[in-house]
């Protein structure tokens, strides 16, 4: 017993030991008195990482990403000097935020630079294409995005759901095509998303933020988070009342709608930003996609002959609602409290999200028979799937 | 359940995260260019219309003119002495809150304002406390030793003595002649030289404005723009003038990076005499354009009181800072005679 002890002991010795160094070499660095490594001139740097228009004002948000405090002390429109309002105060220590109050009759579909200068002189912009009223939250305008959300998401998922029957009548080598476009569809969509993900974070997040690592970051965490609790939810469907089948079809599900969360939250923002037009397109443009992957959820789901009739409709609807509805919260999100961070975030999710079902599908595939996940129907499959994606992708 | 938890709540953080500041306190009021009062519980940032003092007084500066230590030679002619310092390592205030390392004569931007009569023979002593090189040129007539272009005068205090006579009649402007020049001259090392006319000119109030630029932050762009350097001051602080009274202003223009500036005078014209070399008017207008170092001098007379913008009509130049208010105080009884011209 007392043996064991001091093993145990020595082990967390040995794993606390290196800790303890690490911690005395950053008191040595960063401690008292230690200007060792104080060379070097560190530059300031804020971003503005949101510009609102309201009512006779444009207010920004201004965050201050570089490595030293600052002090906002000018706010410009077009390179103007304005008087402004910050709020709560002008002093910025890193990360923190204020709130510039621009009083100014601003027109709208005009474009904008709004500038701020701190302390040492510096000015930093940030253009707006066109200016437009930022949404207020009315009842309408939640209403108005959950029937966005719905038009996007819940429905041409029902729609995909449809192909249900088809799915279950053709041959197996029919069914892997299916399969596997829905894997080429996937793939465009996750990457397609990765790529949303960077831009807002290029266009709207300081560099501080290490933008491409932090969607790298989240994309692979909500990857490998979502495989464990897929796993988990699988191996469990043979001990509960779920077949196999139908975890798989859950799992899809949640996934895609993790995804359509991200898609509500870019057409949210598009609205809240003015594009409206633009949003017509990502509509449109959505609610092709998303009829995609109503296949993705059916393929599975179609595998499982011991269901009756009324609990496969209840598991449809279920499911179709679970993959589409995140588009509404996703919008009424994007709308009324865009955030480019949090926009990052989601899309990253997504992005893991759609890299698992895909995981997830061609796994089934090989369990299906296809081991090597080479036969012409897969290959087809996946080609086609990319290629649809992506010709559709030019006509939206 | 855990997992999924953890993924909720990590979720609403970043969600509430970027709407954190909302911090509640009394409440502050300014009024904008509309003469709308906006009330804030943060911070006003204003240079505009808010009165805000600096380190640099520009109203001090605009009627402040230096004749130099005066003695006479044996033939009669009049000796002024001046001493100038230069130096390059002050951080100065320049627009509340906005701090820029300028480089001064005398402490200052513009540099003191030199003035002589035409003839006086004039001693600069040029002292360089800075960590650069610097000179002094000057524009005007005087022999090529005396140019401040190749004789560069070491930091740590090189000196050197700039001796010539005083001409021509006019207004000039004086600055740093060390490459990189543009960078010499955009961080201040410049002032005004004015030039009487032996026989004077008639006496009147006089001022002297120096349009210049600020890039504060190097990308050689103007940042503020102003007449005596600090940005709107004279809007928040007009200079207060009289009804029935010569205003006279010695103008240069110092602006780098634009290629031109110029001087729109509001409900008044006035007689412009270009580089101020002949005592008869070229124009009778209320709008020059000046080139850099372009330079001349405005007379006029205000016969209403009131308030009177002047600005560049640049107006990017106005709305960043170059712009001010003439306050004209009713004084219907013109008493010119107490006034002073040159000495």
């Amino acid at each position: 017993m007392a043996v064991s002890e001091t093993s145990k002991f020595k082990v967390a010795a040995t794993g606390v030991i290196p800790f303890a160094f690490v911690i005395v070499m950053m008191l040595y660095i960063f401690g008292p008195g230690a200007d060792l490594l104080d060379f070097g001139v560190a530059l300031p740097e804020v971003t503005i990482e949101k510009v609102d228009f309201i009512d006779s004002e444009i207010q920004a948000t201004v965050r201050n990403t570089g490595p030293i405090p600052v002090q906002i002390a000018i706010a410009d429109v077009n390179d103007r000097i304005q008087p402004a309002a910050v709020e709560p105060d002008g002093f910025l220590d890193r990360y923190e935020t204020a709130l510039v109050r621009i009083p100014f009759e601003w027109n709208e579909a005009e474009p904008y630079r709004i500038g701020i200068t701190i302390d040492d002189g510096t000015r930093f912009e940030k253009e707006i294409e066109s200016a437009a009223f930022a949404l207020e939250f009315t009842s309408d305008l939640v209403i108005f995005f959950a029937i966005i959300g719905t038009y996007v998401g819940i429905i041409p998922v029902m729609i995909g759901l449809l192909w249900l029957p088809f799915i279950r009548r053709i041959s197996k080598s029919k069914y892997h095509f299916f399969l596997a476009l829905t894997v080429g569809l996937l793939l465009f969509l996750g990457i397609d998303a990765i790529e949303e993900a960077i831009e807002v974070s290029n266009e709207n997040l300081a560099g501080s933020f290490n933008g491409i690592l932090l969607t790298a970051t989240v994309v692979v965490i909500s990857f490998i988070g979502l495989y464990y609790a897929g796993q988990k939810l699988i191996d469990r469907a043979d001990s509960s009342k779920l077949t196999k089948p139908v975890a798989i079809a859950l799992m899809i599900a949640i996934g895609i709608g993790l995804h359509n969360f991200g898609e509500g939250l870019a057409i949210g923002a598009a609205v809240g930003l003015g594009s409206i037009a633009f949003s017509t397109f990502l509509i449109v443009g959505f609610a092709l996609h998303n009829t995609t992957e109503g296949i993705a959820i059916a393929g599975p789901l179609s595998k499982d002959k011991t269901l009756s009739k009324k609990s496969l409709i209840t598991k449809l609807i279920g499911f179709g609602l679970i993959a589409g509805s995140p588009a509404i919260f996703g919008a009424w999100i994007g709308g009324f409290s865009y955030s480019p961070f949090s926009s990052v975030i989601f899309l990253a999710i997504g992005a893991g999200a759609i890299f698992q079902v895909i995981v997830v599908i061609l796994r089934l595939i090989r369990e299906e028979g296809d081991k090597n996940l080479s036969g012409s129907s897969v290959v087809a499959g996946i080609a086609i799937g990319m290629l649809v994606m992506y010709l559709t992708s030019i006509l939206v | 359940m855990i997992l999924l938890l953890s993924v909720t709540i990590g979720l609403s953080v970043i969600v509430v995260f970027p709407n954190f500041s909302e911090a509640q306190s009394e409440l502050k009021t300014f009024v904008t260019h509309s003469g709308k009062i906006i009330r804030t519980t943060g911070e006003v940032i204003d240079p505009l219309y808010t009165v805000s003092t600096v380190e640099f007084d520009p109203m001090e500066y605009l009627r402040e003119f230096n004749y130099g230590n005066i003695s006479k030679l044996a033939d009669g002619t009049t000796v002024r002495e001046y001493t100038i310092i230069a130096e390059d390592d002050k951080v100065m205030e320049v627009s509340p809150g906005v701090f820029y390392n300028v480089w001064t004569y005398n402490g200052t931007v513009p540099g003191p304002t030199i003035r002589a009569t035409e003839g006086d023979l004039l001693k600069i002593n040029f002292i360089n406390n800075g960590s650069k090189d610097h000179t002094i040129h000057f524009h005007g007539i005087h022999p090529a030793g005396m140019d401040g272009v190749f004789e560069a005068v070491g930091p740590g205090g090189g000196k050197f003595v700039y001796e010539f006579e005083a001409g021509p009649v006019g207004v000039h402007p004086y600055h740093c002649h060390v490459m990189p020049l543009e960078e010499h001259i955009v961080h201040g090392l410049y002032g005004v030289f004015i030039v009487d006319p032996k026989e004077g000119r008639e006496p009147a109030d006089e001022m002297v404005m120096v349009l210049n630029g600020l890039d504060t932050d190097f990308d050689t762009e103007n940042n503020f723009y102003a007449a005596n350097t600090i940005p709107f001051y004279y809007q928040h602080h007009p200079i207060q003038i009289n009804t029935n009274e010569l205003i006279r202003i010695y103008v240069v223009n110092m602006v780098e990076f634009d290629p031109i500036n110029n001087f729109h005078l509001h409900g008044n014209l006035y007689k412009y005499y270009p580089t101020g070399t002949d005592l008869v008017p070229s124009f009778y207008t209320d709008m020059i354009t000046l080139s850099q170092t372009e330079r001349g001098i405005m007379e006029f007379v205000y016969d209403y009181p009131g308030k009177y913008l002047f600005h560049a009509h640049k107006v990017e130049f106005s709305e960043k800072g170059w712009v001010g208010i003439f306050l004209v105080n009713d004084n219907s009884e013109s008493d010119e005679s107490d006034m002073e011209y040159g000495s």
